[in-house]
């Protein structure tokens, strides 16, 4: 038997075996095969191509909305079908349509990716993700027609099911590209968060670089140059991926900020085409900027725990804790605006800042009893200026419960120093001013023991050291 | 006789259809008079009413808006909504060098310039930079290194002029910046640019803006004040005019106060013989009310601000004297400030005053010293200014400091420009002039909000033009405003159909590398 006579025999076998399949699985593995195969009409090498690819691409979030309803709304129908045999029909249609726009979906999101060079192992996830989807509506549709022929009872739904956990799957990574990885995390409870696998930790946790670069790159870079996505090749993730840089070349030159591409690019007017971060995320702070700015300088280092002559607050003290919001008092506060008297002022339009208590224009005559009824709102009071006020050494015991004090003016005043022991209760207190008053190095003594008071005015008094007049409390210690 | 149909002095009852017009007119009239008509008519109008209700009160709020962030409006009870975050410095001085110091004599160190005395000035520097009429028509810009040598100090081992041995000593608190550039070459262009962010008159300065934007923190006192120096007659002195504190488009009560250097502090604050305080209060209350009256009748806001300027008056009637009561000061504030500081109007003087002032809550305070115009005999004029100046600066801060002023008090000082490093006029080894400069000057700061110890900016070698970090007037106004809890493009008035602001609308950026 020739060579070809085998061939057509085989092939005329294919053919009667294919008989036996119905004719839909042929379409279905057809075009499962096609999907299949999409990825390499479009391959993601990390290179951006054709705008209009990508103008096209950005409707991929639009039309990718239409199957996620369409697939949750299906085995609800199918359930409700049991009970009406239209809605069983409409299944049906549903199920087509949903086949129809997933496709049609994962055409746009490959152009999407394609076009903008979008790479990373999230982006594939989600891409693999959609074929996969894909290639199981294809055979609910085909596992579909034998079920309402009454042949196959189970795997419909076991199909169903599967469907729905893929689609689960692939939303979440869509979405973790869009909104970032931590956006379900970010605020979740710690007592849930313990439950999740710990982030990757760095080999120096207590590193300047861990503390201070690393968290500010987590927070506004590595949305897209992280695992997610790698916009220009670059991945801010790590110490050695930050180093390493991307396609434009290293992004961090050690001791030399100005020419380092990551702060040159930080900090571009915004209105700047190469501005990062991009596309309307949140701009670095000023705070951030000179931390890295700072860190750059001194050599980038991985594990130096400290830079020199940079002072980061939170290095030495706790941020104060923000007051309550003052809110709901805020109709007698503005009365007292209004009339002639000490005023409670906001620090700022953030209510969290909390209130100063303003005496000046009535410093003579604002007393002790006075400042009694401040105590209501001693909780949101973070400065008292008191300065040039009648207040006497029983004011600073009622000082004493202002448990959110930071800053206090006595300066001018008649207080002997008697009481000030009393102030060691006010934890948050860094200010304290006693200029030109009758307290002596003896009565001051005790304001030692306050945690974070750094700043102790004590010109004009007994109390003036002979060299400055103002003294490191923290430093005689 | 027939009657004119105008006249009302008249029997019968004139309607408008008695008055010759045109009968179509009349025929459709007649038509609008149905029930029909009048029912349609009259819920149009309601309409409207409610419409214009609705502007009116639009309106209304940009009149509050006017009246700014003082207490009396109440915080909350205007919007808006400032300072925008926790400030650092609650308040701010102001130290003006008006007429423009030379940052070559005084800050920009240049060690190389000395080689090249008398040696032109290459063309390069100057690029097509356009020149003032002074020097123009020069034939050729020799270099005139300073006459003074400088020296290092502080911790931070900052060189600094000869001349300035009191601002030397507080080095390590200042914040130096010596990339200021301005656009205008001339005084009154560059100093309102300086001041108001405009080079045209007519927008509201600095001074005016804070007093908007945060309010009083002592109704008693101004919470702008302008202290003029008294004026040297040997030196060069520019005009130095209200335009400088005005509150151009806001309120008129937000413009600075000026004390006055010579006589009574504010001119007719004391009562006159036979009135006293009961009498002037009567008059006032009476006065009040009858502004109260315009007001209502003619809703202008200014008259708002004058009842409040009376107000103030009267009040300042007490508070101004005790202000300047200089009899209780220490005398350590005479150790320090010097002896001149008793005589008004000296530099001293008004930087004590300022101090006196930052203590019972001025929100702002802006004090001019003229004269730094040396176009000629620099060797001759500039020992003399600094030495005017150089030790009421180091005395401010150094007082501010040991005060726990310092702490929520920003201190800013700068000229308009900077001066050039060639020579206008002759150029001897005994003495030489500079022409303005806009493209570099030097400024610092100190107090809230700064890093202290820090020398921001670089110039090239001629101290001509910037090379590094350059500090645009309107990023050290947009840096100002941030040191006291404004983000200065928030902080916006709406006037000629723009956000105005005091950044002006070209784009402004806080000086990061510059902040505590």
């Amino acid at each position: 038997m020739s060579v070809a006579a085998k061939v057509v025999d085989a092939a005329g076998d294919v053919l009667r075996r294919a008989r036996l399949i119905p004719r839909v699985w042929i379409g279905a593995v057809c075009a499962g095969v096609l999907i299949v195969l999409l990825p390499l009409f479009f391959p993601l090498d990390g290179k951006s191509h054709a705008d209009w690819l990508q103008f096209l691409g950005r409707f991929h979030p639009l039309l990718v909305h239409l199957p996620i309803g369409l697939i949750v709304l299906l085995p609800l129908l199918e359930f409700a079908g049991t009970r009406r045999q239209s809605l069983r029909e409409a299944a049906g249609f549903v199920l087509q349509i949903a086949l129809a726009t997933c496709v049609a979906a994962i055409v746009f999101g490959l152009l999407l990716a394609y076009g903008s060079g979008e790479i990373g192992t999230t982006v594939t996830r989600h891409m693999r993700g959609g074929i996969v989807l894909a290639i199981e509506l294809l055979l609910c549709l085909s596992v579909r027609r034998s079920w309402l022929a009454g042949q196959q009872s189970r795997s419909y739904f076991i199909l169903l099911g599967v469907v729905l956990i893929t689609l689960a799957w692939t939303a979440h990574h869509g979405g973790s590209l869009t909104h970032g990885s931590d956006y379900l995390t970010r605020y979740m409870p710690p007592t849930l968060k313990r439950f999740l696998a710990p982030s990757a930790v760095s080999s120096h946790p207590n590193s300047f670089f861990a503390r201070h670069i690393n968290t500010v790159l987590d927070t506004k870079c590595v949305a897209c140059h992280g695992t997610n996505k790698e916009q220009g090749g670059l991945r801010l993730d790590s110490y050695e991926s930050l180093m390493a840089g991307g396609k434009d070349g290293i992004v961090i030159t050690p001791r030399n900020p100005d020419g380092s591409l990551l702060l040159k690019k930080v900090t571009l007017p915004p209105t700047d085409p190469h501005f990062m971060p991009a596309e309307g995320r949140a701009p670095l702070t000023p705070d951030e900027i000179a931390r890295i700015r700072a860190w750059v300088l001194q050599g980038a280092s991985p594990d130096a725990s400290s830079v020199p002559g940079i002072f980061i607050a939170e290095d030495h003290e706790e941020a104060p804790p923000p007051v309550g919001d003052y809110s709901a008092l805020m109709g007698e506060i503005r009365q007292m605006q209004q009339s002639q008297g000490a005023k409670l002022v906001p620090v700022s339009a953030n209510p969290s800042d909390g209130l100063i208590l303003r005496t000046t224009d009535v410093a003579a005559s604002f007393d002790d009893a006075q400042l009694a009824n401040f105590q209501r709102f001693a909780p949101f009071i973070v400065e008292a200026e008191l300065g040039r006020t009648a207040v006497t050494d029983a004011g600073v015991e009622t000082l004493s419960q202002f448990k959110s004090l930071r800053a206090l003016h006595l300066e001018g005043t008649a207080i002997s120093g008697r009481t000030l022991a009393r102030l060691s209760s006010l934890s948050q207190l860094t200010y304290l001013n006693l200029s030109a008053t009758k307290v002596t190095s003896d009565t001051v003594a005790p304001l030692k023991s306050i945690p974070n008071l750094r700043h102790v005015y004590l010109f004009n008094t007994p109390a003036e050291p002979a060299s400055a007049a103002e003294i490191d409390l923290r430093s005689t210690q | 006789m027939k009657q004119h149909p105008l006249c009302s002095d008249c029997e019968e009852k004139v309607t408008p259809m008695d008055l010759p017009i045109p009968s179509g007119l009349k025929k459709e009239w007649s038509v609008c008079e149905s029930r029909r008509q009048f029912l349609g008519r009259a819920g149009k109008v309601l309409g409207w009413a409610s419409l214009a209700t609705l502007f009116g009160e639009a309106s209304f709020r940009h009149v509050t808006f006017a009246s700014g962030n003082n207490s009396q409006a109440g915080f909350g009870g205007n919007n808006l909504g400032l300072p925008h975050f926790a400030p650092k410095a609650k308040r701010a001085i102001y130290l003006f060098m008006s007429g423009a110091p030379p940052q070559v004599d005084l800050f920009d160190y240049k060690p190389n310039l000395a080689a090249q005395f008398d040696k032109d000035m290459p063309a390069s520097v100057r690029g097509n930079q356009q020149l003032t009429g002074m020097t123009a028509g020069q034939a050729r810009f020799p270099v005139a290194p300073a006459h003074w040598p400088f020296s290092q100090h502080g911790q931070t081992g900052t060189w600094i002029s000869d001349l300035l041995p009191y601002t030397a000593r507080m080095v390590d608190d200042l914040t130096l910046i010596k990339s200021t550039n301005t656009d205008a070459i001339n005084h009154e262009p560059a100093i309102m640019l300086m001041n108001t962010g405009n080079m045209n008159s007519g927008k509201p300065c600095l001074g005016a803006w804070l007093a908007y934007g945060l309010g009083s923190m002592n109704d008693n006192l101004p919470t702008f004040v302008v202290l003029q120096t008294k004026t040297n007659p040997k030196e060069n002195n520019q005009p130095v005019s209200s335009r400088l504190w005005s509150s151009g488009f806001l309120s008129s009560e937000f413009a600075g106060v000026g004390l006055r250097s010579v006589g009574d502090p504010v001119l007719y604050l004391q009562d006159p013989a036979g009135v006293d305080r009961d009498v002037r209060r009567k008059m006032l209350d009476a006065v009040e009310e009858i502004n109260r009256q315009t007001l209502a009748e003619v809703g202008d806001p200014e008259t708002n601000s004058r009842i409040a300027q009376y107000e103030m008056a009267f009040r300042m009637q007490s508070s101004v004297p005790e202000l300047t009561d200089l009899s209780k000061e220490p005398e350590s504030t005479w150790e320090l400030y010097g002896v001149e500081a008793k005589e008004p109007g000296t530099f001293a003087y008004n930087c004590l005053l300022a101090r006196r002032m930052a203590e019972r809550g001025v929100r702002f305070t802006q004090i001019y010293k003229r004269g730094w115009d040396v176009h000629d005999n620099v060797v001759g004029n500039l020992p003399v200014l600094c030495h005017e100046t150089d030790l009421g600066c180091y005395a401010l801060v150094t007082d501010l400091k040991r005060r726990g002023l310092l702490d929520d008090t920003l201190v800013i000082w700068a000229g308009e420009f900077g001066r050039t490093v060639y020579s206008q006029g002759g150029l001897s080894q005994e003495n030489y002039g500079r022409d303005h400069h806009p493209r570099c000057f030097t400024t610092w700061m100190t107090g809230a909000g700064v890093r202290p110890g820090v020398t921001f900016g670089e110039t090239d070698d001629y101290s001509y033009n910037v090379v590094k970090d350059p500090v645009h007037v309107r990023d050290f106004n947009a840096t100002i405003l941030h040191c006291l809890g404004i983000d200065h493009n928030k902080f916006t008035y709406e006037f000629q159909g723009l956000h105005q602001k005091l950044t002006s609308p070209v784009a402004a950026f806080v000086v990061q590398g510059i902040l505590a």
